[in-house]
């Protein structure tokens, strides 16, 4: 669904990203793991069009997607939760959600009510401004704002960041389960390579901009080199 | 009723309050280009002036009064999406010197043209509401209908921007893309035509200050907003510069300002009402009286 | 080391020095040459460059943006005229200094509340301060002549200097370039004065709050005084600069020095090149002969230059060049010498070293 293709991107005189390429595809979880620097944020950057790649493809489907404006990639389906969640602190949650259906043709009032549904939480205090709600229920409205346009792709930058192990378990499931519900493309991009590899089904491996190893995340997730050098994994 | 309604105290606040809301209109119009795109537009006054030009000027060929209002709003609208389109868009990112510099221009530019196309002499819009202000028992209220139209006008204005900001889709859009514009993008709202509808309405709500300006006891000419940028700006300021409602406030403060100094001190250094203010809340609550987080980019 | 330093300082002190006397004499030589109407026009220059050199420096070198400098210039007019009007016979050295000291007095006031204000908020208080002027005056009738405004009598020319002069108009022609040549001395002193600041410690401790303030203050640099200083070295100019302004044209009043001025200023100020001594120089020289410029793209493309239009094409070529020079060329004409000698350099196939600003 989601394919990569040589991809370089420079900042300035700095290489973040040299000839990267992966495919990420419908009903699986694609993890893209690394150090901190490794390129992983730039990579979703660049799907998405918030940076310009130098050389390279991405395409979505059969269509490239390459030098399209965000707006439009967002359009076409690729939901984007970057770093940090992105919700706007100064909306409301019932504000930020439907900004979130712009991006589609979907009926606002009826998405609205499938995100409550999914996520009661946020349906319970909807009309609260986001600066009230706790880290974890911050994922969950950047994820429920994400679905709500019902998109074929979710890009998630670090999503466990900042979350207690045991919210991060719980989001790790919710991740899994919506792509299997929804035949979703699912490109998780995390340092906390532990949680990621236990429900992703590929994985890919970045260090220093370049891809040292993807394919299969089980076979990655045992792969002692691996483990100990690139994704800090210690038995 | 009758009698507190004519006593000086209420004269100095009509007529101050009169005043204010021009300074309002035209502080709420650069808080909106403010909020969104960071740029305080030093030729704010000077495009609604120009569009007040093109508009109401149309009398002159028959057209009626209302129709020159809303003739003028109209290419005000056009003249807000060509500023940010041609002159300043190339600008985002760079310093914001730039901006000022560029507006400030533009500013040159259009009184200039102004000038020579109109030429520097006072136009009166002759106004179908009368400006005869009424009598209440043989003493007189410095009100006038035409002072009421445009209190009411200025309400209008206000409750119309703040209804599309806080009910409508456009104004969830315009808010998003002002407050995190690359969260907007990634949402899928085209962020720069944000911009530009955002620069359309600011200019707008000017363009109304610059009719009523216009139709009022100063008339029509080239540099009739340069003051009242200047107090709308200070307007803002007070009000913190992010703020609609402190804008509004911060409008209406001067305007009485002013009318106080002029009454009881001295017609000649009534301008320096705003000025004053905006010393003491600077000394006082340096962030502007209507603004929640401390930690304001000044 | 320390020793090395003060030679090698000396040394640039003296290159600039020779720098700026070389040009104040060929400016003063070319007094002799004009026509008494364009050394009126040479002199009223030279005072607007010491105000652009004066925004310049604000600008350029300390980051802060002031639209108020007319303000300035007419707080320093205004001290020439009250001055003039009680103590005529003192020697204008005094009326300079007076009027440089009021300046930067009126700069400390708006400098105070404003230090913690930055780019649009400082431009918007300065623009705020630059109205309040002609308010105060009108309004303080019996100190400034109200709206007529105060009158006083030219720049007394010296007897050795007519002497120098023969003929019909004699006395004209030398008035005319005295005026001129003090205005081109005082301008050529205050240049010398910028180009030493420029390098100064404080010069660089300017550049280092304009660029990153948080790096400043960890090394030690007091963010609120440098900048205030910098505004008061700037209105310190202005206020000369309107003093000389006004003793040319022997009048101020409330509208000598409108708004329109400070938007004038800055267009002469990023014209020239935005924190150079050589962009103050060509915004003078711009200054002086603008209406001349103006007057020949005028007969160039068939305007009247008494129409409506034509009275107004120095108002709209100027705001046109205002804003194409900050679109395509932010750092005006002085920033186009070493962008064409990089132009040279590439040809050449020469290491493209920037030569300076």
């Amino acid at each position: 669904m989601i394919r990569v293709e040589h991809l370089t991107v420079n900042y300035g005189a700095i290489n973040a990203l040299s000839d990267v390429s992966f495919e990420a595809n419908p009903g699986r979880v694609t993890a893209v793991l690394g150090a901190n620097g490794a390129g992983k944020s730039t990579l979703l950057r660049a799907i998405s069009g918030l940076v310009a790649p130098k050389s390279g493809d991405i395409f979505l489907g059969e269509r490239s997607i390459l030098s399209m404006a965000t707006e439009n990639i967002a359009r076409l389906g690729v939901a984007h939760v970057p770093e940090g969640r992105g919700v706007i602190h100064e909306l409301t949650i019932e504000e930020n959600l439907r900004l979130g259906a712009f991006a589609s043709e979907v009926d606002v009032r009826a998405g609205l009510e499938r995100q409550y549904e999914l996520f009661p939480v946020l349906g319970d205090r909807r009309k609260k401004y986001c600066s009230t709600l706790s880290g974890g229920e911050r994922q969950m409205l950047a994820m429920a704002r994400a679905l709500i346009s019902d998109p074929k792709v979710l890009l998630l930058d670090e999503p466990s960041l900042g979350l207690a192990p045991q919210v991060t378990s719980e989001l790790m499931n919710l991740i899994l389960e919506l792509c299997h519900a929804n035949d979703l493309t699912v490109v998780l991009v995390e340092q906390n390579a532990k949680s990621a590899l236990r429900i992703s089904h590929d994985a890919v491996v970045l260090h220093l901009g370049t891809v040292v190893a993807s394919g299969d995340a089980d076979t990655i997730a045992n792969d002692k080199n691996l483990r100990h050098y690139y994704l800090g994994l210690v038995q | 009723m009758s009698q507190f309604l004519s006593s000086p105290i209420m004269h100095n606040i009509f007529a101050g309050l009169a005043q204010g809301v021009i300074y309002s209109l035209v502080a709420l119009s650069l808080v909106i280009i403010w909020q969104s795109t960071h740029v305080l537009n030093f030729a704010q006054g000077a495009m609604a002036m120009f569009a007040s030009y093109v508009g109401m000027t149309e009398i002159d060929r028959g057209l009626n009064y209302w129709l020159c209002l809303v003739l003028s709003i109209f290419v005000g609208l056009l003249f807000g999406g060509f500023t940010e389109r041609v002159l300043i868009r190339p600008l985002y990112g760079k310093p914001e010197i730039n901006a000022i510099v560029v507006t400030v221009g533009f500013l040159g530019v259009l009184e200039a043209v102004a000038q020579a196309v109109w030429t520097s002499t006072t136009r009166n819009i002759a106004t179908p509401l009368s400006q005869i202000y009424f009598h209440n028992q043989g003493r007189l209220v410095l009100l006038s209908p035409f002072v009421i139209f445009q209190f009411a006008l200025a309400i209008v204005i206000m409750l119309f921007v703040a209804g599309l900001f806080r009910f409508t889709d456009l104004g969830l859009q315009l808010r998003a893309s002002a407050l995190a514009p690359e969260v907007a993008r990634l949402l899928g709202v085209r962020v720069n035509r944000m911009l530009t509808i955002g620069w359309m309405l600011s200019a707008a709500v000017g363009t109304v200050a610059a009719t009523i300006v216009a139709s009022g006891s100063f008339g029509l000419y080239p540099s009739d907003m340069d003051g009242i940028l200047i107090a709308g700006f200070i307007a803002a300021v007070v009000g913190g510069l992010e703020s609609p409602v402190g804008a509004v406030i911060g409008g209406l403060l001067i305007g009485l300002a002013e009318q106080f100094i002029l009454s009881y001190w001295s017609a000649d250094l009534a301008p320096l009402g705003g000025i004053i203010l905006l010393v003491v809340v600077l000394m006082l609550r340096p962030q502007g009286l209507f603004t929640k987080s401390v930690s304001r980019r000044v | 080391m320390k020793r090395l330093a003060l030679f090698a300082n000396q040394g640039a002190t003296s290159s600039r020095l020779v720098g700026v006397l070389l040009l104040t004499l060929l400016t003063l030589a070319i007094t002799f040459v004009l026509p008494p109407v364009a050394d009126s026009q040479l002199a009223s220059g030279a005072a607007i460059s010491i105000v652009v050199l004066g925004l310049s420096w604000l600008i350029g070198w300390s980051g802060q943006i002031s639209l108020g400098n007319s303000g300035f210039m007419a707080v320093g007019a205004y001290a020439t005229g009250i001055w003039a009007h009680h103590h005529a016979s003192s020697p204008i050295i005094f009326t300079f200094v007076l009027a440089m000291a009021v300046g930067a007095f009126s700069g400390l006031i708006i400098a105070i509340p404003s230090t913690r204000l930055r780019g649009p908020y400082l431009a918007g208080m300065t623009l705020a301060f630059s109205a309040a002027i002609a308010p105060l005056a009108q309004n303080y009738t019996s100190i400034t002549g109200g709206e007529g405004g105060l009158f006083f009598n030219t720049l007394t020319t010296p007897h050795w200097f007519l002497n120098l002069f023969s003929g019909q108009n004699a006395t004209i022609d030398a008035n005319a370039q005295w005026t001129a040549d003090l205005a081109v001395v005082v301008a050529g002193v205050t240049f010398f004065f910028m180009a030493n600041l420029f390098h100064s410690h404080t010069g660089r401790a300017m550049r280092l709050v304009r660029d990153n303030d948080v790096a400043a203050e960890l090394v030690g640099v007091n963010l609120p005084r440098t900048r205030t200083l910098a505004f008061v070295v700037a209105a310190a100019f202005a206020g000369l600069g309107g003093s000389l302004y006004a003793l040319i044209n022997a009048t101020v009043t409330p509208s000598t020095f409108p708004l329109t001025l400070s938007i004038t200023l800055l267009t002469l100020m990023v014209l020239g090149g935005i924190g150079t001594l050589s962009g103050a120089v060509i915004g003078g020289i711009i200054y002086a002969f603008s209406s001349n410029l103006v007057g020949h793209i005028n007969s160039l493309t068939g305007i009247n230059p008494t129409s409506n239009l034509g009275a107004n094409m120095q108002g709209i070529i100027f705001g046109i060049l205002l804003i194409l020079t900050m679109l395509f060329t932010p750092r005006g004409i002085a920033g186009l010498g070493p962008r064409f000698g990089r132009l040279v350099a590439n040809r050449r196939r020469v290491a493209p070293l920037a030569t300076g600003e």
